[in-house]
């Protein structure tokens, strides 16, 4: 291909392209900053914090102890803040208890633990749906909740981002902490999920 | 636990999902975590903004019940718009002319 060869940008890319260029004019942004955010969040953040998170918790009682009274804390020992990442809660799934998370007024998400939110997170249908019928909801993600555990349904806000410790599952008793968290699926932080032993 | 690109790239479970599907969503959000990083707004202001388009639209989903999840950062590029508009940041005209420049720019190359 042609060094010369320009893609012009239409649409959505097009505006985003003229706002970017604006912005940087007037000395508020700088594009080489963008380009390291949007790395960052393709690359560096994501899920596989929250599943070191989550594994710790489950392989030192002290740190679980620490994470269900301050997360927001108990993540930064990880060095896992940032952007989204205060008021974070954890919230600890049991034989009684099932935890789901939804944000239903827009796509509010624990980005330092868990990057950015999938697709299905920001729909409509999840969000419309998750409060109503969070069983059903639970059923379309092929997890049958029996009807003696009790299901909490969180409302993520500014004020509140949420973080779901599932359950340990059995077998994995020797396990490392790096064993376990390679067992941590996103889903399964975000409720909608459940960890098997593999 | 030392993470490796191979690691993080190798679609797992985790990871089955692409945080953007097209390179103008990742420009728009980084945009706007920029703008509240240095201060022009709080990421609080930009929520409420989002809050606001996403309620728009759901308000119309909710009679037809059409389903686009890919529609989300359409609205975030809204609330964007709109909370450079109420800064007095970037205004509708000057946004129109700055992508016909940028439409102009981009043919005058390819006639070379």
């Amino acid at each position: 291909m042609s060094k010369n060869h320009v893609t012009v940008p239409t649409g959505a890319a097009l505006r985003v392209k003229a706002l970017e260029t604006l912005l940087e004019e007037k000395g508020l942004i700088d594009s080489a900053q963008l380009d390291t955010l949007v790395d960052q969040y393709e690359t560096k953040v994501g899920p596989r914090n929250g599943a070191r998170v989550v594994a710790k918790a489950w392989a030192d009682p002290a740190f679980r102890k620490r994470l269900l009274a301050d997360a927001t804390a108990a993540v930064a020992e990880l060095g896992y803040g940032g952007p989204e990442g205060g008021h974070l809660v954890a919230v600890e799934n049991t034989p009684k208890v099932h935890n789901l998370v939804v944000c239903t007024l827009c796509s509010c998400y624990p980005w330092p633990v868990l990057g950015l939110p999938p697709v299905w997170y920001k729909s409509f249908a999840y969000r419309s749906r998750a409060v109503r019928d969070p069983r059903g909801v639970l059923k379309e993600f092929g997890v049958e909740v029996p009807s003696k555990v009790e299901v909490r349904v969180w409302d993520s806000s500014a004020e509140q981002r949420y973080l779901v410790i599932p359950q340990r599952p059995k077998g994995t008793e020797r396990m490392s902490e790096e064993q376990l968290a390679s067992l941590v699926t996103r889903d399964s932080m975000i409720g909608v999920g459940l960890v098997k032993a593999r | 636990m030392k993470l490796n690109a191979q690691e993080l790239l190798a679609g797992t479970p985790l990871e089955n999902d692409l945080t953007f599907s097209a390179p103008w969503e990742a420009r728009a959000f980084a945009i706007a975590v920029r703008l509240s990083e240095a201060g022009v707004c709080s990421w609080d202001e930009f929520r409420a903004h989002l809050i606001a388009e996403i309620g728009k639209a759901d308000r119309v989903r909710a009679h037809g019940w059409s389903e686009d999840g890919d529609g989300y950062y359409v609205y975030f590029l809204r609330a964007l718009e709109n909370l450079l508009r109420e800064k007095n940041l970037v205004d509708a005209p000057s946004l129109e002319a700055k992508m016909r420049e940028i439409t102009d720019a981009g043919h005058h190359d390819h006639e070379h």
